[in-house]
């Protein structure tokens, strides 16, 4: 499923970059602030998406 | 209520005579008999049906109960008026696939850059031309129904490979956008409006005089429902089909040798609501050696997919679809021919829940592995 949607946004002309699947256990607390960190830091990098209502 | 008493006025629903035909007639109400269209008209009339109803999005709108009722309700189209009433109200039916169709076209009206002609490889299309193929969703629906191989990417290459065959290099456009076609049927007329008025936009600057159409979704919303919202378009919708039945009679189309035993699906908005139902059956003779069988219920007849919208599929629809599988089974042939993407979708999706041994065929696929592109 989640191939599936990161291809279709590819379509729509979304950066595949903004859609991420990781698998994180509770007790990877440290992970877990790794992934997220990690992942903000590359959408804050790619800027806004720039989807604003076509005129 | 005032706004139900307008949509009973538009549709002229205060003719109906309380027969039943169009609740007798419903491939719904056969599977599912607490679903009544006569019931629904019924309850209006005394204007005691509420917006909130949920059955009103369990309806396929397939119009098998309006080309049968004997004073002309358009049951469909008073669907279609009373879910823009509800979705209003905030009410909308349950989006299948958990609503990725319905996001797809909610992007699809903003300003985006798609990547959605990948699938163009060998075939020859134009920036600018006389003719556009309006390819519709194709590209997506390749992407989501994959794990079922529906094919439909597969279905547009052969439908350009056709149209390359007969001379024609349309112009396939990277910024065409949904129809609207089911946001309009969802009941949001905003999301179909925005979407069709950029699509207008873009056909208008590529100069195209006709647009071609191999989905009967597409051609219906363009044919029926743009004028409605749009006035006159400045080019005329095409349906390939039409088209190709026109070669055919002019000797320009020629096909190679089948051997097997092939039937039909009428889709609805192709047969009951567009009126085709001829060419497809020409074109599929004209293929030497093929033969040809009749399903019991043909043309008019023809029962629906199962399930429209992307709303509200459920056991009932994958009941309607397996009959409708072992009625084309029962002919003896060994493939169901479809028209439309979302058929071939419906169909293969309940052939994988099926012991059903019948081919789903795309009707442009078993064209262009057919032709005959000497001339």
């Amino acid at each position: 499923m989640f191939k599936v949607a990161q291809e279709l946004i590819g379509i729509l002309g979304i950066d595949q970059r903004r859609l991420r699947l990781e698998w994180v256990s509770s007790s990877e607390g440290a992970r877990f602030a790794e992934v997220v960190t990690g992942f903000t830091e590359q959408i804050k990098e790619l800027g806004p998406c720039g989807l604003k209502q076509a005129a | 209520m005032a706004e139900l008493a307008n949509l009973i006025e538009a549709t002229s629903t205060y003719f109906c005579l309380d027969c039943g035909v169009c609740t007798g007639s419903c491939p719904v109400a056969r599977v599912f008999p607490q679903f009544s269209p006569r019931q629904i008209i019924e309850r209006s009339l005394y204007g005691i049906e509420d917006f909130s109803d949920e059955s009103i999005w369990d309806c396929l709108t397939c119009a098998q109960c309006s080309v049968r009722c004997p004073v002309n309700i358009d049951f469909p189209e008073f669907v279609r008026l009373f879910r823009d009433e509800a979705h209003g109200r905030g009410y909308s039916g349950v989006p299948t696939h958990n609503g990725m169709l319905q996001s797809i076209w909610a992007i699809q009206t903003m300003d985006i850059q798609q990547n959605r002609t990948f699938w163009v490889q060998e075939g020859k299309v134009a920036e600018k031309g006389d003719i556009f193929y309006f390819v519709g969703c194709r590209p997506y629906f390749d992407v989501i129904f994959r794990d079922i191989d529906a094919g439909s990417i597969k279905g547009a290459q052969n439908v350009l490979k056709i149209l390359n065959a007969c001379g024609i290099e349309p112009v396939v456009s990277n910024d065409e956008r949904c129809c609207g076609h089911d946001a309009l049927w969802n009941g949001d007329e905003e999301t179909f409006k925005r979407l069709a008025s950029i699509n207008l936009e873009i056909i208008k600057a590529s100069g195209a005089k006709k647009v071609v159409f191999s989905c009967p979704e597409g051609y219906l919303i363009f044919k029926r429902f743009y004028p409605k919202y749009f006035g006159d378009l400045g080019f005329e919708p095409v349906h390939i089909l039409d088209f190709l039945a026109e070669q055919l009679k002019e000797g320009a189309l020629e096909f190679k040798e089948y051997e097997g035993v092939v039937t039909y699906h009428d889709p609805c908005r192709l047969g009951r609501m567009a009126g085709i139902y001829d060419p497809p059956r020409e074109l599929i003779m004209a293929i030497p050696g093929i033969e040809f069988r009749e399903m019991t219920r043909a043309r008019e007849n023809g029962v629906c997919c199962g399930t429209s919208g992307w709303i509200n599929c459920s056991g009932y629809s994958k009941e309607i679809q397996v009959e409708r599988l072992s009625e084309a089974a029962a002919t003896g042939a060994g493939a169901l021919i479809t028209a439309c993407p979302k058929c071939q979708i419906h169909f293969r999706c309940a052939k994988a829940a099926s012991d059903l041994e019948v081919d789903i065929i795309d009707l442009y696929d078993l064209f262009s592995a057919n032709l005959n592109i000497s001339q």
